[in-house]
């Protein structure tokens, strides 16, 4: 009877005797599902881009999500160089812009989120002119006619820089890269980028990142 | 036996048992077929229903035309199989399981690579292979001196070796070739390992994205210059390598000297210009199908094409509301291409138009126009308008590919009094109701472009090909034992015995025995009249040559 009993208990030691080996490959192995764990997890991250990519709508721009970056004074890069072409051919050189606050907003015609906030950006440019603040739009897909018409549709006066070569887009990228359609950059009196929003932005949150950098903050 | 238990009672596991066990299933050859049996039925879905990693655009259109099961199967990831948790936690319990096989076994490896090679047994005769060599008295060669032959003929024959009882009356050689083939095996196993490890590096920090780019556009690498993107997951979008890529030109070569293949594409050239960097030289580069450019940590490849037709629409007001080039998809061999005008800023209304670019257009006998020849022979426009609220006002992203007509009013089409617009290049129309114009000004080509960028890519190119070599090294190598035998017969002749034992199946073995009989012959200079051939399988041989009786059967090491 006792056999019995005994048996499966000495199958257990057996298996024992043949697992303790390959206790550091069992740490390997947990590392490593730890590891597939980290992969599937880390889907929350990027949300928003990720959110895009699965959407398939086929909107053809990359959207901000409107988030705000504020470049504290100590974080901020070189001062930005530079040189874009009008639509009506004007030249325009980031140096001439020295001692005043420039704003920069990356957009094109057929873009929604661009329509949307054309006229908030006409409200400010009118109200931040006598300031001597300097506006900017940087149309990255349109030719003139485009560009033009957007501009009559929403009554806009500040001009904008032809981008269809990239030339400023690539330059931008040194300094704080545009990430999304719209981007809108605040450059600061000394030409550093200051604050930054990816996508749609709002009147107020802009009002209030072109006061601090006319601040000087 | 008093105490005798009633019922037997099995020792607790515990959860240190219960792990071990779990453990112990999960690496067993059994499982390990097992799920990968599962991995492969669990990747059927992945071919049965569209995948957003691969075109996220058909499963949206899925989704909308089954409103009722989509949305399960969207929950249950049937649209992102590969990368969903159930076929994930499959191929990771998978790889587990391979670790926990590959450890204990290359430990044990190391212990035999280290370790010299086992005892010659006692009784050689019972190998598969095995011979017999006498060397007469003449010949003035002592046991001792065979022996020390036979190692330096196996060590140049690329055995390791070890002597045994070199100073006894009966010195034997044990020689052990081919260790290599189970490093194979195990490079083999380790390399899989590596390959996933590099696939999931490159699905954290990768990203893809796509481009469209019309002949004369650049791309600016930033994601603003995208169309699509889908980053890795620990991706972040300031690593992006800023770099600017135009398309000068764009050439499609169609076959035209072949009957069967009339009218196929055979080759597509992409004249670009790169720029590395912000405030480099401008590069001009080729770019191919299959024939990625790399720059800056990512590669763009060639992935598509098509026609672009440049067309100026004017508003009632008599202003330019669009003008420019625009992306035609063509849905057949023939570059049938669908396109949609988008002109927001129409005024008063905004116009749209959607239709067909047929690139050679002819007339069926129904009057219908359709395409007959990719090249542009006899280009055409075929178009509806719409005139009304495009949506785009509204800050909602909107398909550039479609046109939503639910609160647009036609203006033209074959079923309207006013007919469908078709124009052929610098033609152009005007639309009823003074709404406006629409003109069509030339062709221009475009070109799909996909950018990626996979940190793990060079690593999964290392790890496939070593475990191609080591797949051939576990395949081809074969592992076997030789053992040489010497001794002194009473009647002054040295005799000499030799065995070889294979580890699991080697059909070159006697190939072996046979090389090495030979290689001792000509040691020796035995000649073949007076050697007796000797074939383990043939009773009589066993009762031949033996040098000494062993009463100990041969005890082989365990691992054998």
């Amino acid at each position: 009877m006792s056999r019995t009993t005994s048996r499966p208990a000495s199958e257990s030691t057996d298996v024992s005797a043949r697992i303790s080996p390959s206790r550091r490959s069992f740490l390997q192995a947990s590392f490593l599902g730890g590891m597939g764990a980290a992969v599937l997890s880390a889907c929350s991250a990027n949300d928003s881009l990720a959110q895009q990519a699965n959407a398939g709508d086929n909107k053809n721009y990359i959207a901000g999500d409107g988030s705000v970056t504020e470049y504290a004074q100590t974080e901020r890069k070189a001062p930005v160089v530079i040189a874009g072409r009008l639509f009506d051919g004007t030249a325009v050189d980031s140096k001439a812009w020295a001692g005043r606050v420039a704003v920069l907003n990356f957009w094109y015609a057929a873009c929604s989120p661009c329509r949307l906030e054309a006229p908030r950006l006409e409200t400010l440019y009118k109200e931040f002119t006598p300031e001597g603040v300097l506006f900017y739009g940087v149309n990255i897909r349109d030719r003139e006619p485009e560009a033009a018409a957007f501009e009559r549709t929403f009554g806009i006066t500040y001009p904008s820089m032809q981008d269809t070569d990239g030339g400023v887009l690539l330059a931008m990228t040194q300094y704080v890269p545009p990430q999304a359609v719209p981007t809108t950059l605040v450059i600061d009196k000394a030409g550093k980028v200051a604050s930054r929003i990816l996508g749609l932005a709002d009147q107020s949150t802009l009002k209030a990142l072109i006061t601090d950098a006319l601040a000087g903050k | 036996m008093k105490d005798t238990p009633i019922d037997p009672v099995l020792p607790r596991l515990g959860v240190p048992g219960t792990l071990r066990w779990v453990w112990r299933q999960l690496t067993s050859m059994r499982n390990a077929l097992f799920l990968l049996l599962l991995l492969a039925i669990a990747a059927v879905p992945g071919s049965l229903f569209p995948q957003r990693p691969v075109n996220p655009s058909v499963v949206t259109q899925y989704l909308k035309d089954h409103p009722g099961y989509g949305p399960w199967l969207d929950r249950l990831q049937f649209f992102n199989v590969y990368s969903s948790i159930w076929f994930s936690a499959i191929y990771l319990l998978l790889f587990i399981s391979l670790i926990g096989c590959v450890v204990p076994r290359t430990r044990a490896h190391w212990k035999t690579m280290r370790s010299a090679p086992p005892r010659t047994p006692g009784r050689l005769s019972r190998m598969p292979e095995y011979g017999t060599l006498a060397l007469p008295e003449e010949l003035g060669i002592s046991a001792d001196q065979a022996v020390r032959d036979a190692v330096r003929l196996l060590r140049r024959r690329r055995y390791r070796i070890h002597l045994y009882d070199a100073a006894g009356a009966r010195p034997s050689v044990s020689a052990e070739r081919g260790l290599i083939k189970e490093i194979g095996n195990l490079a083999f196993h380790v390399s899989l390992i590596g390959v996933l490890v590099c696939v999931a590096i490159g699905g954290l920090f990768g990203y893809r994205g796509q481009k469209i780019l019309v002949e004369g556009d650049t791309f600016v690498n930033t994601l603003v210059g995208y169309d699509s993107f889908s980053p890795g997951a620990n991706f972040n979008p300031s690593k992006l390598d800023p770099f600017a890529i135009t398309l000068d030109r764009f050439q499609v070569t169609f076959d035209r000297s072949s009957k069967a293949h009339y009218g196929q594409p055979i080759d597509f050239t992409a004249a670009m210009t790169v720029k590395d960097k912000p405030g480099a030289a401008p590069v001009k580069q080729t770019l191919k199908v299959n024939d990625p450019i790399s720059v800056g940590g990512a590669s763009f490849y060639l992935v598509g094409n098509g026609y672009a037709p440049v067309v100026t629409v004017k508003d009632g007001t008599g202003k330019t509301a669009f003008s420019g080039p625009v992306i035609s998809i063509p849905s057949d061999g023939a570059y049938t291409s669908l396109l949609v005008i988008k002109a927001p800023d129409a005024a008063p209304s905004q116009l749209g138009f959607v239709g067909f670019f047929l690139p050679t257009a002819l007339v069926n006998d129904k009057g219908i126009s359709y395409a007959s020849d990719p090249d542009p022979f006899n280009p055409q426009l075929n178009l509806n308008s719409f005139y009304g609220d495009l949506g785009l006002n509204t800050g909602q992203p909107r398909n550039v590919y479609t046109l939503d007509t639910k609160n647009l009013t036609q203006l033209n089409g074959r079923d309207l009094k006013a007919g469908g617009i078709v124009l052929s290049p610098g033609q152009s129309y005007t639309l009823p109701e003074g709404k406006g114009s629409i003109s069509f000004d030339g062709i221009k080509r475009y070109v799909g472009i996909d950018i990626r960028h996979d940190p793990g890519q060079g690593g999964v190119l290392v790890f496939a090909l070593a475990a191609i070599a080591g797949l051939i090294c576990s395949l081809f190598v074969g592992r076997h034992r030789v053992w040489v035998r010497t001794g002194t017969h009473p009647d002054g002749r040295t005799l000499i015995e030799y065995g070889l034992l294979a580890r699991g199946e080697n059909h070159r073995l006697p190939a072996e025995a046979a090389a090495i009989r030979r290689l001792l012959q000509q040691e020796w200079k035995v000649p073949d009249e007076e050697v007796r051939t000797i074939d383990t399988k043939a009773p009589t041989a066993r009762a031949g040559a033996p040098i000494g009786e062993t009463k100990t059967f041969p005890t082989m090491s365990k691992d054998w």
